[in-house]
C-alpha cells in the first residue's frame, strides 16, 4: 500500500517535473520574443531620423530627378570689430570683491567714454559670481585640494567693445582705432581676448588655435544674401542642366530644395555667454567676409521622347 | 588559551580606537581654536614654532593654576619656582595669540594673585628676593635685577628693583624697556614707596624717547592732573613733575635722536605730463641678448633669469646694482659705469642649468651706506641647489671686497634670506639654517643675525623659531618660493615678520627675542609626492611686504595669510584685524589710509577698514616698488609709469616712457631723477620738480616709501 502511495508520489513529481519544464521553456520564448520586439521597437525611432533623400538605393527605384549643389560666395567687407574684455575681482570679503569689480568696470567704461568716438560702444554680457580656486588636475594623483581652504568670491563679467562703421575706414584708419580700443583695455588693466579658463594640456584641447584678440564681424548682409541666393540656384541649375544634357534627358522644374550651408548660422558650441543667436559673420582676420550659400536642388527630368510627346501634346 | 587571545586582540583594538578617537578630538580642538581665532605656538599645524617651553614648564604653570585655585598657595608657588632659570627664555602662549617668553608669563602671573596670594609670596620668597637684590652690582648687577623684576616683583624688593632696572635699561638705551619696567611698578605695585611722581616722569621721558606718543600724553597728563603739588628732584634739580618733565624733554630734543624717525622729509613735486626723455639709460638686457640667434632668445626670454629685476641701492652721487650676483656702480648724474665685480653678458650659459632656474631672483640685494655697500647674493656657477645665499661688503667707491660671510666660520650654517637693514650702526639679517634633507640636517631655524657692518663680526644671533616643515624637494622643478622676511628698526627694537605667521620684537642690542605675535597663515602643506602636483597647486603670488607704520602700530600682512592686522606692539593688543585677499600686498600708508597692491592697487579706509577704491593697472601690483607718496602713487608696469591719485583711484596719468617691453619693476627716486628699474633697462628720468626730497634712499625714505620696499 505504502509502496503504491510511493510510486503515485514519484509519478505527480515526474509529472509536475514535466510541467514546470514545459513552463520553463514556453517563458523563455516568451522572453526571447519580447526583447525582439522591444529590439524591433527601438530601431524604429532610428529608422525614422533617417532622411529619405539622402538615402542610397542602390537600384534606380527611387531616382526621381537630378540632385545637384548650387554654390555661391559674394565677398563683402566686416563692417564690425569686436573685442572682448573681461573684468573680474576676488577677494576674501565679498564687499571687497565688489568695490574692486565695481571700480574695474566704472574705469573701462569711463575709459572708452573718454575716448569719445561715436562708433564704439561697450555690450555687458552676464556676471559670474564664482569662487577663485585652482584647477583640478583631472589626470594625476594631485589629490583633493585642501578641503579646508577658504573661499574667495570671484566675480566677473565680460564686456564686448564694438566699433562700427567700419567700411568707412581705410586700413590704417582702422589700425588706428582698434590699437587705441586695446590700449585703452589693458591700461585699464583689463583682460583682453578670449579668456581660456581651463587648462587645454588636460583637457584634450592642446595644440588648438587660439582665437585672435579682435573679432571682425560683417551682420548687414541680407541683400548680399538674397544675391547669393540667386547665384546658388543658377549655379544649381546650370550644373543640372550639364548634367541632364550629357544623361541626354531634357531637365524639368525644380522638385526639391535643400540648405546645406545658409550665412550666419552660429552653432551652439561659439554661444557660450547666452546671447541671443544674431545672423552675423566673423573672422580674425581683416579682410573680405564670403557669404557662402550652398544649396542642393532637386530637379525632374524627362527622357526626351517624354518631353517631345509633351511638346506634341501640346 | 584562544579566549586570553581573544581577549588582547579585543584590548588592542580597543587602544586602537582610544588613539584614534583622541587624534580626532585634537583635531576638532584645533579647528575650534582656528575657527575662533586663536593661535597657538604648539600648534603642529603652524609652519614655526617660537623656542617652545618644555613640557615640564608647561606643566608647572598648569599645577600653580590648579593649586591657586584650591588656594594652596605654597604648593602653588612652588610650582612656579620650579621652573629652570634656562625656561624663562623659553615661549608659551600668551594672551591675544602673543606668544611670550616663561619670564613674561610668570611675572604676570604673579601680579594677577589675590592679595592672599601675594601676601603668601612675599612671605615665601621675600628673603630669596632680597637676598638677589642686595647682591645686584657690579657685573651680575642687570642679571640679579632682570631674575627679581621677573621672578619676585610682588615681593617688598620688587618695585625698587624693578626701578633700578628701568635705570640700567635707559642708559644702555633700551627705552622700550626702561619705560616698561616703571610702568609696571606705577600699575601693578600701588603700596610702593617709591615717588610715583618720579616714576612717571622718567616713565614719560622714556616713552617719548621710545616714541610711544600715545601713552606719553597719557602720562603727561596724569602728571598735571595728579602729581602738580608735589616736587621731584632730578639730576641735583628739583621741580614741580610737570615741569620737569618739560624741561628733560626740552633738553633730549636739543639732541639728536637717531633712533626716532618722526619727521617726514618735505616730498618736492614728481611731474611726469608730457614726453620726458630719459637723463640716461642702461639697456643691460639688450647686451646679454647681443648675438643671440632667434631660437637661443626664445630659450632666454622663457628662462626665469630674463626676468629678474636687478636690485639697486642709491647713496650720494652713485647708483648700485646688484644683478643676479653681478655688482656695478653708475655715476647718479652720467650713467657711466663706475665699477663692476664681473660681467654678466654670458649669463644665458648658466641660465640653462637646472639649478640656476630654481633661485628665487628676488633674494638678490644690496643696501649701501656711506663708504660701503652690502650686497646678498649667491654664485649662479654654484652646481648646489641648496648653495646658501652670502653677504659680502664692498667699498662703495671701486668695488674691492671688504668681506664676505663665506670666509666667515661663524656664518657657515645659514642661509641668508630677505632684506639686510642697516640700523643703529648694525646690520640686520634674517637667516635660515642650511637643511639639507640629503645631509640630514634637520628641520631649518629661522634666525636674526646683528652684524658689525665694516668689518662683518656678529654681534648676535636670536632664534625666532623652528621650522615644522623643510625644504621642499626640487622634483617638480618648481622655484624655490618660499616667503622673505622682513626687518624694521624702531626705537631700540627690531621687529621682524617672517611671513609665516610669526611677527617678533627683538632687542636691537642684544638681541633678546621678547616676545612673537602668532597670526594665521597658511598650514604646513605635506611634501609633494607626485611630480606634477606643484603644477596646478601654483597661486599668484605677491612678495613679502614690510611691515607698516600707522601710529604706534604696525600692520602686518603675511604672504601667506589672508588677513590684515593692526597691532599694538607696546601695549601688545591687536588693535584690529580685518579678511584680506591673500594675494594682496601693503604698499605703505599715509595718515588715513592704507595702499595695498596685488591683483589691483586699492585703498583701505584706516577708521572703518573699508575698501574705497581699487584700480587695475597691467600686470597687477605683485611685486617692484611703488612709489607711495601724499600726492600719489606711482608703479612701473609693461605699459609706462602709471600715475594714480591716492584719494580716488583714478589714473591721472601714464607716462610711457622708455621702459616698454619690460616686465614691470621698481621705481626710485631722488633729488633730480627718478630711476625705472626693470628687467631690461636702468632708465633715469628728470623729474622736473626741484626740492630738496631725497626719499627713496633706504636710510633717509620716509615711512611711507620705505613700506614699500
Amino acid at each position: 500500500m505504502i509502496q503504491k502511495r510511493l510510486r503515485n508520489w514519484d509519478g505527480h513529481l515526474a509529472a509536475s517535473r514535466c510541467r514546470s519544464h514545459s513552463l520553463r521553456t514556453s517563458r523563455s520564448a516568451i522572453a526571447v520574443i519580447g526583447f525582439a520586439l522591444a529590439l524591433t521597437g527601438t530601431v524604429r525611432p532610428a529608422r525614422a531620423q533617417y532622411y529619405p533623400g539622402q538615402e542610397y538605393t542602390g537600384s534606380n527605384a527611387n531616382i526621381e530627378g537630378i540632385s545637384v549643389a548650387g554654390k555661391a560666395s559674394l565677398p563683402a567687407k566686416p563692417n564690425l570689430v569686436e573685442i572682448d574684455v573681461e573684468v573680474s575681482a576676488s577677494s576674501e570679503l565679498t564687499a571687497d570683491a565688489i568695490v574692486k569689480y565695481r571700480d574695474a568696470r566704472r574705469r573701462l567704461h569711463e575709459a572708452y567714454t573718454a575716448l569719445k568716438l561715436a562708433n564704439v560702444t561697450v555690450e555687458e554680457r552676464g556676471l559670474l559670481v564664482d569662487q577663485k580656486g585652482q584647477q583640478q588636475n583631472p589626470y594625476f594623483w594631485g589629490g583633493m585640494p585642501n578641503p579646508r581652504t577658504k573661499t574667495e568670491v570671484q566675480l566677473t563679467r565680460k564686456l564686448v567693445v564694438k566699433a562700427s562703421n567700419l567700411r568707412k575706414m581705410d586700413e590704417d584708419a582702422l589700425m588706428q582705432l582698434i590699437g587705441k580700443l586695446l590700449d585703452v583695455a589693458q591700461d585699464a588693466g583689463a583682460k583682453v581676448g578670449p579668456q581660456v579658463d581651463y587648462n587645454n594640456y588636460y583637457y584634450y584641447r592642446w595644440n588648438q588655435n587660439p582665437a585672435g584678440l579682435v573679432r571682425f564681424v560683417l551682420e548687414d548682409f541680407d541683400k548680399l544674401q538674397e544675391e547669393a541666393y540667386e547665384k546658388a540656384i543658377a549655379d544649381a541649375r546650370a550644373r543640372a542642366e550639364r548634367l541632364a544634357r550629357l544623361s541626354r534627358v531634357e531637365l524639368g522644374p525644380i522638385v526639391a530644395i535643400r540648405e546645406v550651408s545658409v550665412p550666419g548660422d552660429r552653432s551652439s558650441f561659439s554661444n557660450a555667454d547666452d546671447e541671443p543667436l544674431r545672423k552675423r559673420l566673423e573672422m580674425s582676420k581683416y579682410q573680405d567676409i564670403p557669404i557662402k550659400v550652398e544649396l542642393m536642388v532637386r530637379f525632374q527630368v524627362h527622357s526626351k521622347s517624354d518631353a517631345k510627346g509633351r511638346t506634341g501634346e501640346k | 588559551m584562544t579566549v586570553l587571545r581573544l581577549a588582547i586582540m579585543i584590548l588592542l583594538l580597543l587602544l586602537l580606537l582610544l588613539i584614534l578617537s583622541a587624534i580626532a578630538l585634537g583635531q576638532t580642538k584645533e579647528e575650534k581654536d582656528e575657527r575662533d581665532g586663536k593661535v597657538s605656538n604648539d600648534s603642529p599645524a603652524r609652519p614655526l614654532q617660537m623656542p617652545p617651553a618644555s613640557t615640564e614648564t608647561k606643566e608647572a604653570i598648569e599645577d600653580f593654576d590648579r593649586f591657586q585655585r584650591r588656594g594652596a598657595w605654597e604648593r602653588a608657588l612652588k610650582s612656579l619656582y620650579t621652573i629652570p632659570e634656562d625656561q624663562t627664555r623659553r615661549f608659551i602662549d600668551g594672551e591675544n595669540n602673543f606668544i611670550v617668553p616663561i619670564e613674561r608669563k610668570r611675572r604676570s602671573i604673579l601680579s594677577a594673585l589675590a592679595p592672599n596670594g601675594q601676601a603668601a609670596c612675599r612671605l615665601f620668597y621675600d628673603a630669596e628676593a632680597k637676598k638677589l637684590f642686595d647682591e645686584a652690582s657690579g657685573p651680575t648687577e642687570l642679571k640679579n635685577l632682570e631674575r627679581v623684576y621677573s621672578a619676585y616683583f610682588i615681593t617688598s624688593v620688587g618695585d625698587n628693583a624693578a626701578d633700578r632696572l628701568g635705570d640700567l635699561y635707559f642708559e644702555r638705551g633700551q627705552f622700550d624697556q626702561a619705560a616698561d619696567c616703571w610702568n609696571a611698578v606705577l600699575r601693578e605695585r600701588p603700596d610702593t614707596d617709591l615717588s610715583p611722581a618720579l616714576l612717571s616722569v622718567k616713565a614719560a621721558v622714556a616713552l617719548s624717547r621710545a616714541g610711544r606718543q600715545a601713552e606719553f600724553e597719557q602720562l603727561r597728563r596724569e602728571l598735571s592732573d595728579r602729581y602738580s603739588d608735589e616736587k621731584i628732584t632730578i639730576g641735583g634739580q628739583t621741580a614741580a613733575p610737570a615741569a620737569m618733565l618739560d624741561r628733560l624733554l626740552g633738553d633730549a630734543s636739543k639732541t639728536t635722536d637717531t633712533r626716532t624717525q618722526s619727521s617726514h622729509p618735505v616730498e618736492a613735486p614728481l611731474d611726469l605730463s608730457g614726453v620726458v626723455d630719459p637723463a640716461w639709460q642702461l639697456r643691460f638686457a639688450a647686451s646679454i641678448e647681443a648675438g643671440m640667434t632667434p631660437t637661443e632668445l626664445t630659450q632666454w626670454e622663457s628662462n626665469t633669469l630674463s626676468g629678474a629685476v636687478p636690485a639697486v641701492a642709491i647713496d650720494g652721487t652713485s647708483v648700485f646694482v646688484n644683478f643676479l650676483g653681478s655688482i656695478f656702480a653708475l655715476d647718479l648724474k652720467s650713467g657711466k659705469l663706475l665699477w663692476r665685480s664681473g660681467s654678466f653678458h654670458n649669463l644665458e650659459v648658466t641660465a640653462m642649468q637646472q639649478n640656476v632656474q630654481m633661485i628665487d631672483t628676488s633674494r638678490f640685494d644690496i643696501i649701501a651706506s656711506g663708504e660701503h655697500i652690502w650686497t646678498l647674493g649667491r654664485d649662479l656657477k654654484d652646481q648646489n641647489f641648496f648653495a646658501p645665499f652670502q653677504l659680502m661688503c664692498r667699498r662703495a667707491d671701486n668695488g674691492e671686497l671688504i668681506w664676505r660671510t663665506a670666509d666667515l666660520p661663524e656664518y657657515a650654517a645659514y642661509d641668508l634670506v630677505g632684506r639686510p637693514l642697516l640700523a643703529d650702526g648694525k646690520l640686520f639679517i634674517t637667516g635660515k639654517t642650511n637643511a639639507n634633507p640629503q645631509q640630514q640636517q634637520g628641520l631649518p631655524q629661522q634666525f636674526v643675525l646683528a652684524i658689525q657692518p665694516h668689518d662683518g663680526k656678529l654681534l648676535w644671533k636670536t632664534e625666532v623659531g623652528t621650522f615644522r616643515q623643510g625644504r621642499q624637494m626640487y622634483w617638480g622643478y618648481s622655484r624655490d618660493s618660499s616667503p622673505q622676511p622682513q626687518l624694521l628698526y624702531r626705537a631700540g627694537s627690531v621687529y621682524v615678520d617672517t611671513h609665516v605667521g610669526v611677527f617678533a620684537r627683538l632687542d636691537a642690542d642684544t638681541g633678546a627675542l621678547d616676545w612673537g605675535y602668532g597670526y594665521k597663515t597658511d598650514q604646513v602643506q605635506g611634501q609633494n609626492f607626485f611630480f606634477w602636483r606643484g603644477d596646478y597647486q601654483q597661486q599668484e603670488k605677491t612678495v613679502s611686504s614690510q611691515p607698516v607704520q600707522s601710529g604706534e602700530g604696525f600692520l602686518i600682512k603675511g604672504m601667506q595669510s589672508d588677513r590684515l592686522y593692526a597691532v599694538d606692539p607696546n601695549r601688545m593688543k591687536v588693535l584690529w584685524e580685518r579678511p584680506i585677499a591673500k594675494s594682496s600686498r601693503m604698499l605703505g600708508a599715509s595718515d588715513s589710509a592704507l595702499f595695498l597692491g596685488g591683483a589691483e592697487i586699492s585703498s583701505l579706509d584706516l577708521q572703518t577698514r573699508q575698501l574705497l577704491w581699487a584700480t587695475r593697472v597691467p600686470n597687477g601690483s605683485m611685486d617692484g616698488r611703488v612709489l607711495v607718496r601724499s600726492d600719489g602713487l606711482w608703479q612701473l608696469t609693461p605699459r609706462g609709469v602709471f600715475e594714480i591719485d591716492p584719494k580716488s583711484g583714478r589714473v591721472r596719468r601714464i607716462f610711457r616712457g622708455n621702459d616698454l617691453g619690460a616686465a614691470g619693476g621698481d621705481l626710485l627716486l631722488t633729488d633730480e631723477l627718478l630711476l625705472a628699474v626693470s628687467n631690461r633697462t636702468i632708465s633715469a628720468y628728470p623729474r622736473r620738480g626741484s626740492g630738496a626730497d631725497v626719499s627713496i634712499r633706504p636710510e633717509t625714505a620716509t615711512i611711507k616709501e620705505r613700506a614699500s620696499k
